[in-house]
């Protein structure tokens, strides 16, 4: 608030009162008083009139400020009629009637997309559980008959179950509340299975596999990383050249453990490479490949974070290698002995 | 004697490509056609394993998990679309064996069947593999013949294993290669043919010629 704006505010209290002096001097004067005794009136008169709009000025700039303050410093700022005080004056009750309408009307907003985003996710997670017997069904019947054709369509089947389960984990991501445990796990356990999820796809593009000994115990959720290993992996079928080649290998830290995925595709530009974990970021090998979305590693990062799992991507030129690593801390060395 | 599986889906593809599966690998199936008269299904089939979705038309998997707790230790497994830790810990609550999430690995479900069964029914007898006079032996890595004996490799070990098992079929290379995949034994085309020509130097070493044949275009018999 500031004085030149109160003071224009203030115009008609002091166009009043410069009338009421005007008034007081024609009686004084058509009562024979001298002009030194009207300009003391009115110079005390004066006197009264700016202690007091400076007084009420200062009051209400306090006032004011300190409720600008508070809703500064509140986090959901919305709620700032919770906290402050009713205010005493009339005009400024009215203010506090309409900002607790405005408050409610708000709450009531979010509750309802708070609810219908809740619901959202369960129908997402309802709609991938059903979409799953289908694929369960056709999986069943190309292993019950396996030839070359139903050998494409069970690396085309793993190709719609990795959409979906990129679907549901985008879903869990998004929401605030926790949706994963932590266990003990073998790496060696997650790499094996996310490699089976990815069979045929794997078959299909005639990747070499090697693995080290990865066999290392990691307190983490194995569902979440062997979906982060299912899109490494994945991404390094899309983007392999000839003779491909996948290399699982483990690199272990005073504090953590890091599991590495290396492949000899076609790498990822300098420039691409800072921002490959940005949502929505294909970069120019997504845009010379169709199919690139930005989502797949966006969603890695974001899981990773969310389980504290450290996530980087290092690229020469040629080939890409993706390191997960894992922190051991003081407790799980006590437990590990 | 064949192992009893019984099979509680309410999915009817999924029920009989499955029923299709488990008895092509050697088990004797049954499948529940009235969900509300599971118990009594049970009761008379009495399987050696359950296998058991958890969404089901009349009851929930659990409830048939708790049910069947009341009478029997008999493994069982959860066959689940569903892969929430709550529903996964409520298995294990209840006295599930193991929980498999849909669309689930076939390889691996047939590995947990069968893991599970042997642990529960003792049935430790190895199984040997003869074919033609030739021994295969798993547990030493050693394939005999005529009292001589050749070491293998564990890639060579298991490509024999899948050709006596299927002994006296073709055995296509992609069908071989899945199968080493399965067994984490991440081979391909060109390493399975270094593998057989070394099966086969090592086999002729012990006197066994022209054990395996070679099917031009198709794969390979024993």
């Amino acid at each position: 608030m500031s004085g030149k704006q109160y003071l224009k505010n203030k115009i008609p209290v002091i166009f009043v009162n410069l009338m009421g002096m005007l008034a007081l001097a024609l009686f004084l004067f058509a009562n024979g008083n001298q002009l030194q005794t009207v300009l003391f009136i009115f110079i005390v008169w004066m006197i009264i009139l700016i202690a007091y709009l400076s007084t009420a000025y200062n009051m209400r700039k306090r006032y004011l400020n300190k409720l600008l303050d508070m809703t500064k410093q509140l986090e959901e700022r919305y709620l700032i009629p919770e906290i402050m005080t009713i205010p005493d004056k009339a005009d400024d009750q009215v203010f506090y009637q309409i900002m607790k309408m405005a408050e409610k009307s708000m709450l009531e907003k979010i509750g309802d997309i708070q609810n219908e985003r809740k619901e959202y996710k369960e129908y997402i997670e309802q709609w991938i559980h059903e979409v799953k017997t289908p694929i369960t069904a056709m999986k069943l019947l190309c292993e019950n008959n396996h030839s070359t054709f139903t050998r494409d369509i069970l690396a085309e089947l793993e190709n719609i179950n990795q959409y979906t389960e990129q679907a549901l984990y985008y879903a869990r991501s998004e929401h605030t509340e926790k949706d994963y445990s932590v266990r003990e796990i073998n790496l060696c356990d997650i790499v094996h299975s996310a490699i089976a999820d990815n069979k045929y796809l794997l078959r299909q593009s005639n990747m070499t596999i090697t693995i080290d000994n990865i066999e290392n115990i990691v307190y983490t959720d194995d569902k979440w990383v062997r979906f982060i290993l299912n899109q490494i992996i994945r991404n390094a079928v899309k983007y392999c050249t000839e003779k491909p080649v996948l290399h699982f290998f483990v690199i272990k830290r005073n504090d953590s453990i890091i599991l590495s995925v290396s492949d000899n595709g076609i790498g990822i530009s300098k420039s691409d490479l800072p921002r490959i974990f940005e949502k929505g970021f294909t970069g120019q090998n997504g845009r010379t490949r169709k199919n690139a979305t930005g989502i797949g590693l966006y969603l890695c990062k974001r899981l990773c974070d969310k389980l504290g799992i450290g996530l980087a991507a290092y690229s020469e030129n040629k080939g890409t290698t993706i390191a997960l690593s894992f922190q051991i801390n003081d407790f799980v060395m006590g437990v590990q002995g | 004697m064949k192992k009893k599986i019984l099979i509680v889906e309410d999915d009817l593809t999924i029920q009989t490509q499955l029923k299709t599966l488990l008895t092509g690998n050697g088990y004797e199936v049954f499948t529940v056609t009235n969900f509300s008269q599971i118990m009594e299904q049970i009761q008379e089939f009495a399987p050696h394993l359950v296998l058991l979705d958890i969404k089901l038309p009349e009851n929930n998997g659990f409830e048939i998990c708790a049910q069947i707790r009341t009478f029997s230790d008999m493994p069982i497994v959860f066959v689940t679309s569903s892969n929430t830790d709550m529903d996964e810990l409520n298995s294990i609550m209840l006295g599930g064996d193991a929980f498999i999430t849909k669309p689930y690995n076939i390889a691996i479900l047939l590995a947990k069947i069968s893991a599970l069964l042997k642990r529960t029914y003792f049935s430790s007898q190895t199984e040997i593999f003869t074919w033609n006079g030739a021994v295969l032996h798993l547990e030493s890595s050693m394939i005999e013949y005529n009292g001589q004996k050749a070491e293998l490799t564990k890639n060579e070990l298991k490509i024999l294993y899948y050709l006596f098992k299927n002994a006296g079929k073709i055995c296509s290379r992609n069908d071989i290669v899945d199968f080493l995949w399965d067994n984490q034994l991440y081979v391909d085309d060109n390493a399975l043919s270094v593998n057989i020509t070394r099966i086969r130097d090592k086999l002729a070493a012990i006197g066994l010629i022209d054990f395996i044949k070679t099917k031009h275009r198709q794969g390979y018999i024993l």
